[in-house]
């Protein structure tokens, strides 16, 4: 029972929506880098452990063209930030990030193929260490850099919406408190026109009284309105995180039309359903492969973009561990190798992670991950939207 | 009669090595005794970590949750129970905290084992991994152990003899294991799941042993570094650790006892080595950037190279061996001249590193390098032995390893 009481002491429902939006910004980004791994193992039947660092370098990629287009932290007059901008910053990270997924592949993961898979998931460990500490060494990390807001046009622009208004009784109180508070004020401000030598600190008692009046009722009316802002539920959504939100969705889009509808797209997905044989129907699988790691590095790439431009987290080398991690844990929680599977771990986990904030468990947030990937794993080896194979001789 | 002699024998030469050693470096500095005893626990580490990765090819890589597990379960006991119980011999109190440790930190590969029962290959060392993070996370959200600020172990009990022995013992149960009927099931696991299974080997049992074995020694190696250290943080056992473990198994040969021992001594050493370095000024020896990306490039030559004789070349040995030291020698004549044109980057030359700081980059390094060039490790499955040592020697025969994969 009580610890019934301590679990749900931090809640408190009116912050759910809000969480809610949150959550799914987040989990946007993490199913953006899912797509990556998931793409990968689908594949190759490799766990890329280097994803999270190549969403690493996307942003720093965004950090040094910001840079260069002159919006750097301590610039007096930066320029006016557009949206071209933005693209071009985009457009550079996927365009950078693609480059490195598939040097790593060529030269890492390549020479592999023919060993076990443990050999190749070793190397991929080896690789994401190399990037995180070798970029360490040189990549400007303490202080731990972040992109300017100047060059986010939609900076401190936001839309809120009231979802359900605050209970009628609080707005009758605020109501009520209204004309006693405009009342005693134009009363107080009267003498005070009347008295102009009176010393406001030191009044004689009629003006006193009348300040005390004005003072008691300005309070019950603010106490009244704070309440009712506070009863109602609101909804704050910045617009460069919806600007963030649209950009994701219209990418998955893009992904889907390349992997449903174009030839390489069609070749990617028999390469995944069968290696071996795709590559008896003259299939070209190293060009598959490097097809892959383009797309799914590209949209790493964007995602870390977006998220360091629109969310201003600073920048270290280990950028990239804790939402590669997750959405790796996302990946095979739909089901790795499963496209659609990916999206939904991903979407469920920003949600998982940022109800464990609102249930004021904000210190737990990078450990719920693995807790609901454990308990699915244990109940649904294969993830939510995947098959699970029972192995046979 | 002879088993028993030959038993009774080795029990006391271990004990006798470990009383040796103590007095050896009993005198010398803190710093010098920290770098044994830190050896020592890396191996009692990477051999557990072996019998669960190489031996049983059950794919783990959160063993430094086990080593976290141990290390604060006894230190928490040490810091509020020592002065309240009968026992005041320090020693008694550690062998005894050295098994509990271990037995918390059985619990936790029971819990970890589990999963193991129906996930396999990537999925297990996901989960293990997760295991792990969650395990830290937990840690650091204790106040009453520390949190994130860590905690001191008082009294501190500094033995060296302590943790040799604990490695002995480690290294004696995983090799009696495998020398005796007990191991075949673990490695006939590794081998082949279903095969095992239809030959009549409890696969479930063998698995969640070999997690309970190998995590019980790794917590055991995290009370004793409690006790030496006195004061432990989150951040002491963090997935790089876990990483740490797994590259030093990977180098010496999954499998290979010998090659975990080896492989362990030389990374812990290595470090330390590196952080020992001084400069001509005596500061800790600093080098330029351009330095550490040339060295990068000439281990990519020498890499590509040595691949390129390997899988290419098929002729004389002799001449094979040429070329490996052609490879070499062109590995070593890139580094200069990429440190040349690299000299030139003012970003590169101008960046001065200190030397520890490329500890991790070396380890990822070598991850990587024995991967392309060696995916079997050093030692690959061979142990040492003496038969493999006299085979060695021997002209046309191939030497023969005590337990063949």
């Amino acid at each position: 029972m009580t610890l019934a009481l301590h679990l749900v002491a931090g809640v408190d429902f009116n912050t759910l929506p809000q969480q809610l939006v949150n959550g799914l910004l987040l989990g946007a980004i993490y199913a953006l880098i899912a797509l990556g791994y998931t793409m990968v193992y689908g594949v190759l039947r490799l766990i890329n452990f280097a994803h999270g660092e190549v969403y690493m370098l996307g942003a720093y990629v965004a950090l040094f063209v910001s840079y260069f287009m002159g919006f750097r932290p301590d610039a007096t007059h930066p320029p006016q930030a557009t949206i071209l901008n933005l693209v071009i910053m985009l457009l550079a990270s996927m365009v950078v990030c693609s480059i490195v997924g598939v040097c790593i592949e060529r030269f890492a993961y390549r020479p592999m193929r023919s060993h076990s898979r443990i050999a190749s998931l070793i190397t991929a460990i080896g690789v994401s260490l190399l990037l995180q500490y070798g970029g360490a060494l040189f990549l400007p990390n303490s202080p731990p850099p972040s992109i300017s807001e100047s060059v986010n046009p939609f900076h401190g622009q936001s839309k809120e919406f009231t979802l359900k208004g605050p209970s009628q009784d609080l707005v009758m109180l605020v109501e009520k408190a209204k004309p006693a508070k405009d009342q005693a004020q134009a009363a107080y401000q009267g003498w005070l026109t009347s008295h102009p030598n009176a010393d406001i600190y030191n009044l004689p008692a009629d003006g006193q009284a009348l300040k005390e009046a004005q003072q008691s009722s300005t309070d019950i009316f603010n106490d009244a309105e704070h309440k009712v802002e506070a009863g109602g539920v609101h909804l704050i959504i910045q617009t460069g995180q919806a600007v963030m939100l649209v950009s994701t969705v219209v990418l998955m889009g893009i992904l889907t039309y390349m992997v449903l509808f174009t030839r390489a797209g069609r070749a990617m997905r028999a390469v995944s359903h069968d290696f071996d044989s795709a590559a008896l129907m003259g299939i070209n699988v190293n060009n598959i492969v490097t097809f892959t790691f383009v797309l799914g590095s590209s949209l790493a790439g964007a995602g870390a973009m977006m998220t360091a431009t629109f969310l201003g987290t600073p920048l270290t080398t280990f950028y990239g561990l804790a939402p590669g991690v997750k959405a790796f844990v996302a990946a095979v929680l739909g089901g790795i190798g499963n496209i659609p599977g990916a999206v939904l771990g991903g979407l469920l986990m920003g949600m998982a992670e940022n109800m464990v904030v609102w249930a004021g468990y904000s210190n737990y947030r990078d450990a719920v991950a693995f807790l609901v990937l454990i308990i699915v794993l244990l109940f649904k080896p294969g993830g939510l939207m995947g098959s699970s194979k029972v192995e046979k001789v | 009669m002879r088993f028993w002699s030959i038993r009774l024998a080795s029990v006391l030469i271990a004990l006798g090595a470990c009383v040796l050693l103590q007095a050896l470096v009993g005198h010398a500095s803190d710093y010098e005794q920290r770098i044994v005893v830190l050896v020592g626990l890396y191996i009692t580490l990477s051999v557990s970590l072996n019998l669960i990765n190489g031996i049983t090819g059950q794919f783990s890589i959160g063993h430094a949750a086990f080593y976290q597990v141990g290390a604060y379960l006894t230190g928490y006991l040490t810091l509020n129970y020592f002065s309240k119980q009968p026992i005041h011999n320090m020693l008694l109190w550690v062998i005894l905290m050295m098994f509990v440790g271990a037995i918390g930190a059985a619990v936790a590969g029971f819990i970890v084992g589990l999963p193991s029962l129906r996930l396999r290959g990537d999925y297990l060392a996901i989960v293990t991994l997760g295991f792990g993070e969650i395990i830290r996370i937990t840690v650091q959200n204790q106040p009453a152990i520390g949190g994130s600020y860590g905690m001191n172990v008082t009294p501190k009990y500094q033995s060296v003899a302590l943790v040799w022995l604990l490695a002995i013992i480690c290294i004696a149960v995983c090799r009696n294991l495998l020398k005796t009927a007990h191991g075949l099931p673990f490695l006939s696991v590794r081998e082949d799941e279903v095969a095992s299974q239809a030959m009549g080997v409890n696969v479930t049992r063998v698995k969640v042993t070999a997690f309970l074995i190998g995590s019980a020694f790794a917590g055991a190696a995290g009370a004793l570094l409690a006790h030496f250290e006195g004061f432990i943080t989150p951040t002491t056992f963090g997935m790089d650790v876990s990483f740490i473990i797994l590259t030093m198994v990977v180098l010496g040969g999954t499998g290979s006892i010998t090659g975990s021992i080896f492989a362990a001594a030389l990374l812990a050493y290595l470090p330390e080595y590196l952080r020992g370095l001084k400069g001509a000024d005596g500061q800790p020896l600093m080098i330029p950037g351009s330095n550490v990306v040339a060295w990068l490039v000439a281990v990519a030559v020498a890499v590509t190279l040595t691949r390129l004789v390997m899988n290419k070349y098929s002729g004389d040995k002799l001449k094979k061996l040429a070329l490996y030291l052609g490879a070499f020698a062109l590995a070593v004549v890139s580094r200069f001249i990429a440190a040349f044109f690299l000299r030139m980057i003012p970003v590169m030359a101008n960046k001065q590193i200190p030397i520890d700081q490329v500890r991790m980059v070396i380890f990822a390094v070598t991850l990587i390098v024995i991967m392309l060039l060696r995916p079997q490790g050093i030692f690959a499955h061979h142990e040492f032995s003496w038969s493999w040592v006299k085979g060695l020697f021997k002209r046309g025969e191939v030497p023969h390893s005590a337990v063949s994969a």
